[in-house]
């Protein structure tokens, strides 16, 4: 039975490195991959709770927020694939005729 | 935990008819638009009638005051208030895609209809949700609707580029939200709010740098729904970029329910539901959450009125205006009193009604000129100076002049926050409204002062229905301004959390 | 019946709302005439009977509220709207209602083919709207909002032929001195809040009721009510607003300016009679001013020439004639006069303008004479006017008039009775010079203008008028002549002022003998008075330029000019040279510009940050929750 704490440290580096990946990458693509990268940091986090706590309602949240991300990807790529129509670009420093 | 039965499921169901005829209307529509195909309005008068049928059994459930789904949910006057106010905007922006040309231009526009539908559904979870999975469920309900509602004129660069700001801020706002829920979760070792409340009150938690740390995740998730400084960055681009009923849809259904959802959440889970002293409900010790919303708050009417001054686009100036708005709502959180919840509700109902008033204007001006810059905005008073009355009465009232229902909540707001001792943040808030007469005075300043380049004449003509939605709007805001008891025996009735005092 | 008695304030509502959004539509005046006067007539039964419902009532117990809705509730600040009918409220209802119907109906001949008509009716359904506000009220602050309502009211009727400038200056005149009047109603409404936590009226009298006698607060705060009394009741200092709001429209002269508006004040202190008997030193200030203004614009009255100017001037000697009442701590007598001025001043006013309407527009007069064979009605009706308004049995005025001369005598002394008594004496005299230079002597109007009698919408009501003047002392008989209705009428409404007062003012021996004897002084007093004048005016043709004493009396002891040099034009002058050029200008415009340059230019700035690239924001977000964490961990 490893520590919980292994778990979370890595838990927490997962998200860290998912949230820099989002800061500092330009391609749009690859910031969806970094939010994933988020969310299954958290996943391993709950199912980490969940297993220690002995309680199901962590691993429930796993199975939803695994859903929802699904159906985030699916809406951001469709709006990537709309954005790459108009811009012919995915540098998302270069989408910025919205500003001020 | 709870045994799952079928049988108390089904129990369940009768606290969840207002959501599931909701869900009805949603499939409805989806197949009247498959069947007949065409540019109809039948999609939107059935989605209307859903609402109406879903707000009526809505409206029956005021006085109930029970858990749903082992705990999933809660049917309280406050959930009802709530999900009333969505029903109400959602008809309102239903509408308004029908009069709007920029979204009847577009392919596909009853697909509108049943996202909106979809995302009122969501609104209402979140407003009664009271585990923190539903919490997170409802809200990503209404997110993902609106992700794809925003980027719906996909030919417009500005559509979709506003769209593709909307998904990577709220994927990114809603990750760190769970994150912040994952960590609370761990240290409780419950979903549900209410075990969580009474598990904080027993611990000694007071400072604990965790839970400190997982409330303001969890901020971060609801602050960029009601769009609060420092999350907000999302709001000014994809207001502007959106088509405008979707824009009036998130400056007040969206932000509407992020509140009902942040409400619930720490005045259930960060309040003492026990222990009242004089009169007032006592934070549980150590999460000095309040604090965390007064700067929030302040920063949020500094930073949108301050910002709003100098736009030239009257959509990013609602946008600025917003995010003010959400400002002065958030200080009725700041005194965790009953009061102050009150004052909060006033203010919603006024802000919805003005809010939609004046997108509604935008749209019809839009409708003309094809385009939200002030500077087409010229002469209006003189080609439409009914419309332009109108809108001058919804300026006045955001700005918070006496006689409009703005003022109301200005005033609920203030006198509650000085009847907490908080006079310094009464007098920032004051502060804070004059400079914001100066943004939305410029509006009437173009409609009325400055003349256009081209003729005066002719005038613009408009149906007999958009004058009457205006009406609509209009009236509530003046009535309501004048006679506002009943507003206020409605505020104070529904400021009922279950498990609060 | 009850249940339908909200409709006396909705339907003159209704008729403002129909008038003057769809009455240049309708375009017709018989129907925004009718309807509007309908919609006062309604108001007016629904008046009799709740006459009747309080009859049936015990005397004590003759009180009704109508609560309707709580208007504003934050913390501990409640206002309800909420009526209350009491035997002082009625009789205010029933003189507003119905002498607002007869002027309504008069109004719909005399305003015939004016282009404003419907905007007229809307603004007189407007005013009775606000004046039942004002007197139904139980709360100061919705009675403030009916005190308000009817300036308003009085302001656009003023004004009513704007195009004409004096109309709008007299309009404005009037709207100015009034805030100065409102003023001392607000503060006195905030003292009130301040000090009792309550803007309901009964609640306030309620609570004073345990004070002693002339408690500084009391005494301020009856004062500052006096103050807005002196506004709307045109009183010394404020009184120079009501003769030049003659130059609106005749009826709104009578129906505003003398009969019904003009008396809010009167009926403001009679409603907090309670106060006013707990207060005697600001009574005592009533009563002075109230001698005052009676002699001074009696005084004035005497020398005018517009027919419409000595009515006006006349209107502030008889509101003069009521502060005395108030001033003697007789409530009775002072509404008793209220109510029979309402009579005899509406009808003169209204009699005025038929004159005006026969006389193509002519107010001098110098310029008319000889009209009673070609007016017969108006002339009778007016002549009946004149005789109640001087004091004449049985006619109304000489009932209410000699009560007020009574009290005066037995509750302030001999000096104050003298001067009344020498007022009233003017009075007649002012009032048969009007009569004799109107309708006596020989015609000296140009040959062109052929007067006529008015049209039956205006003769009618002046017919019933004139019965009223006649018969309306009646209620108010003297003790010795027999039952005095009105004293019992009013006895549970004024019976705790009362009580009061009786406390230290030692009981005043009731004689007839002394009553009789004043009773016949005073008609000798007025006979002789309308003996000399009407000798002397009812054949003069001749004018001649007036001299001395006379032509400061023409000129109104040139107060209009005394208050321009003293008090208008130092506020001009400061105004202009130092509030406007330096205090608005450098000061105020400074620093709103200041102000907004300063925002906008951080706007300007500030916006930048709000670049468009999403990495920014991003960046911002993390680092707006970092800063957050760190505050709250390390505070």
């Amino acid at each position: 039975m490893l520590e919980l704490n292994y778990f979370l440290v890595l838990s927490a580096l997962l998200f860290s490195i998912g949230v820099v990946g989002v800061l500092v990458r330009r391609n749009a693509m690859i910031i969806f991959m970094c939010i994933e990268l988020m969310l299954n940091a958290i996943n391993i986090s709950l199912v980490a709770f969940s297993s220690f706590l002995g309680n199901d309602s962590g691993q429930i949240f796993v199975f939803f927020v695994l859903t929802v991300a699904a159906a985030e990807a699916a809406v951001g790529l469709a709006i990537v694939i709309s954005l790459f129509r108009n811009k012919e670009s995915l540098d998302i420093d270069k989408i910025n005729i919205l500003k001020w | 935990m709870q045994e799952l039965t079928l049988k108390q499921t089904l129990n369940s169901l009768s606290g969840f008819i207002p959501e599931t005829v909701l869900i009805a209307t949603v499939i409805v529509c989806l197949f009247l638009d498959l069947i007949l195909r065409k540019k109809s309005v039948i999609v939107a008068v059935a989605g209307i009638v859903g609402l109406l049928v879903s707000g009526y059994f809505a409206y029956l459930q005021f006085g109930m005051r029970e858990v749903i789904f082992t705990g999933m949910a809660v049917v309280d006057p406050f959930a009802v208030f709530f999900k009333i106010l969505f029903v109400v905007s959602t008809i309102f922006v239903i509408i308004f895609t029908i009069s709007s040309k920029e979204i009847q231009e577009s392919t596909h526009h009853n697909e509108h209809v049943y996202l909106m539908v979809a995302m009122a559904l969501g609104a209402f979870l979140m407003a009664s949700a009271s585990n923190m999975i539903m919490m997170y469920l409802s809200l990503e309900t209404v997110s993902i609707s609106s992700y794809i509602l925003s980027g719906y004129t996909k030919r417009i660069k500005r559509s979709s580029e506003a769209a593709m700001k909307y998904v990577i801020y709220g994927a990114a706002s809603s990750g760190i939200m769970i994150y912040g829920m994952s960590l609370i979760y761990g240290f409780t070792g419950s979903m549900n709010i209410y075990e969580i409340s009474a598990i904080l009150a027993k611990s000694a938690v007071t400072g604990n740098p965790v839970i400190v740390m997982s409330i303001i995740m969890i901020l971060a998730g609801f602050g960029y729904k009601i769009s609060s400084v420092p999350f907000h960055f999302w709001t000014p681009d994809v207001y502007e970029g959106a088509p405008v009923p979707v824009t009036a849809f998130l400056a007040v259904t969206s932000s509407a329910a992020g509140f009902a959802v942040m409400i619930r959440f720490f005045a259930v889970t960060f309040l003492q539901n026990n222990i009242l002293l004089n009169g007032k409900l006592q934070i549980i010790p150590g999460i000095n959450w309040t604090e965390i919303i007064v700067v929030l708050s302040v920063a949020s009417m500094i930073i949108g009125n301050f910002t709003a001054v100098w736009q030239q686009s009257v959509k990013r100036m609602l946008a600025y205006s917003s995010i003010a708005q959400g400002g002065y709502i958030m200080l009725g959180m700041t005194m965790a009193t009953q009061q102050g919840l009150t004052a909060m509700l006033v203010y919603l109902m006024g802000y919805l009604f003005m809010t939609l008033g004046a997108f509604y204007v935008v749209i019809l001006v839009a409708n003309k000129v094809d385009s939200d810059e002030l500077v087409d905005m010229r002469g209006f008073g003189y080609k439409s100076p009914v419309i332009a009355v109108f809108m001058a009465v919804f300026m006045f009232s955001l700005a918070g002049i006496p006689s409009t229902v703005g003022f109301v909540g200005k005033f609920y707001l203030f006198s509650a926050l000085i009847e907490s001792n908080m006079v310094w943040l009464a007098l920032v808030a004051v502060l804070n409204s004059v400079v914001s007469l100066f943004f939305y005075i410029k509006v009437l300043k173009y409609m009325f002062l400055m003349k256009p380049e081209e003729e005066l004449t002719p005038k613009y003509q408009y149906g007999i229905g958009n004058y009457a939605v205006l009406l609509l709007l209009a009236l509530p805001v003046m009535f309501f301004g004048l006679y506002f008891a009943p507003l206020v025996k409605i505020a104070e009735y529904s400021a009922i959390l279950i498990g609060l005092k | 019946m009850q249940k339908y008695f909200i409709l006396i304030v909705a339907l003159p509502l209704l008729g403002f709302l129909i008038n003057i959004f769809f009455g240049k539509k309708i375009n017709s005046e018989k129907f925004s005439g009718w309807l509007s006067s309908l919609f006062v007539l309604i108001p007016f039964l629904i008046g009799i009977s709740m006459l009747f419902q309080l009859l049936k009532l015990p005397p004590e117990s003759r009180k009704i509220v109508f609560n309707y809705f709580n208007w504003i509730s934050v913390g501990n600040f409640n206002v309800d709207y909420s009526f209350l009918i009491d035997p002082l409220s009625l009789v205010m209802i029933l003189v507003v209602t119905g002498i607002g119907f007869l002027i309504h109906v008069y109004s719909i001949g005399y305003m015939h083919g004016d282009d404003g008509f419907a905007r007229f009716f809307s603004f007189l359904n407007l005013f009775i709207f606000a004046m039942l506000h004002l007197i139904l009220a139980d709360n100061f602050l919705v009675v403030f909002l009916g005190w308000e309502g009817v300036g308003l009211c009085s302001y656009l009727l003023i004004g009513f032929w704007y195009e004409k400038k004096f109309t709008g200056d007299a309009a404005k005149k009037a709207f100015i001195v009034n805030r100065i009047g409102d003023f001392g109603f607000m503060t006195a409404m905030f003292l009130v809040f301040a000090n009792f936590g309550t803007l309901n009226i009964s609640a306030f009298t309620g609570s004073i009721a345990g004070f002693a006698v002339n408690t500084p607060l009391l005494v301020t705060i009856a004062l500052l009510f006096f103050v807005g009394a002196t506004g709307k009741s045109a009183q010394i200092p404020l009184f120079v607003w009501l003769p030049d709001a003659m130059a609106g429209p005749t009826p709104v002269s009578a129906l505003i300016h003398a009969a019904t508006m003009v008396t809010a004040g009167i009926y403001l202190i009679a409603r907090t009679s309670l106060l006013y008997a707990l207060a005697p030193t600001a009574s005592t200030v009533i009563l002075i001013v109230g001698i005052a203004t009676a002699i001074l614009s009696a005084t004035i009255a005497l020398k005018q020439n517009d027919i419409k100017k000595i009515l006006a001037y006349s209107t502030v000697s008889q509101l003069g004639f009521m502060f005395i009442a108030l001033g003697t701590h007789s409530y009775v007598a002072a509404v008793f006069h209220l109510v029979t001025h309402a009579f005899f001043k509406a009808l003169m006013f209204l009699g005025s303008g038929s004159v005006i309407h026969g006389m193509h527009e002519e107010q001098d007069i110098r310029k008319m004479g000889g009209l009673k064979d070609k007016m017969k009605i108006t002339y009778i009706t007016f002549l009946i006017g004149a005789i109640a308004i001087s004091g004449i049995p049985p006619f109304a005025g000489f009932f209410s008039k000699d009560e007020i001369l009574y009290k005066t005598f037995i509750n302030a002394g001999i000096i104050p009775y003298l001067l009344v008594l020498i007022t009233a004496g003017f009075t007649a005299f002012y009032m048969f010079r009007l009569i004799g230079l109107t309708f006596f002597g020989k015609p000296r109007y140009d040959a062109h203008i052929h007067p006529h009698e008015s049209p039956g919408t205006m003769t009618i009501p002046l017919i019933i008028l004139a019965v009223l003047s006649v018969t309306g002392g009646f209620i108010g008989l003297p003790h010795l002549l027999g039952f005095n209705v009105l004293d019992h009428w009013f006895e549970p409404v004024f019976k705790n002022a009362e009580m009061v007062i009786k406390g230290y003012t030692p009981e005043a021996e009731h004689s007839a003998s002394v009553e009789i004897i004043l009773i016949f002084v005073s008609i000798i007093v007025a006979s002789v008075a309308i003996y000399i004048s009407f000798k002397k005016y009812s054949k003069q043709d001749k004018f001649t330029e007036e001299k001395g004493f006379g032509k400061v009396l023409e000129n109104k002891y040139y107060l209009d000019e005394i208050y321009d040099a003293t008090v208008v034009n130092p506020i001009y002058k400061t105004s202009e040279s130092f509030l406007w050029k330096i205090f608005d200008v450098k000061i105020i415009d400074g620093l709103v510009n200041g102000i907004a340059g300063f925002s906008s230019r951080l706007s300007l700035d500030w916006r930048k940050i709000q670049s468009g690239i999403i990495h920014d924001y991003a960046v911002l977000a993390v680092s707006g929750v970092i800063l957050i964490i760190l505050f709250f961990l390390f505070k």
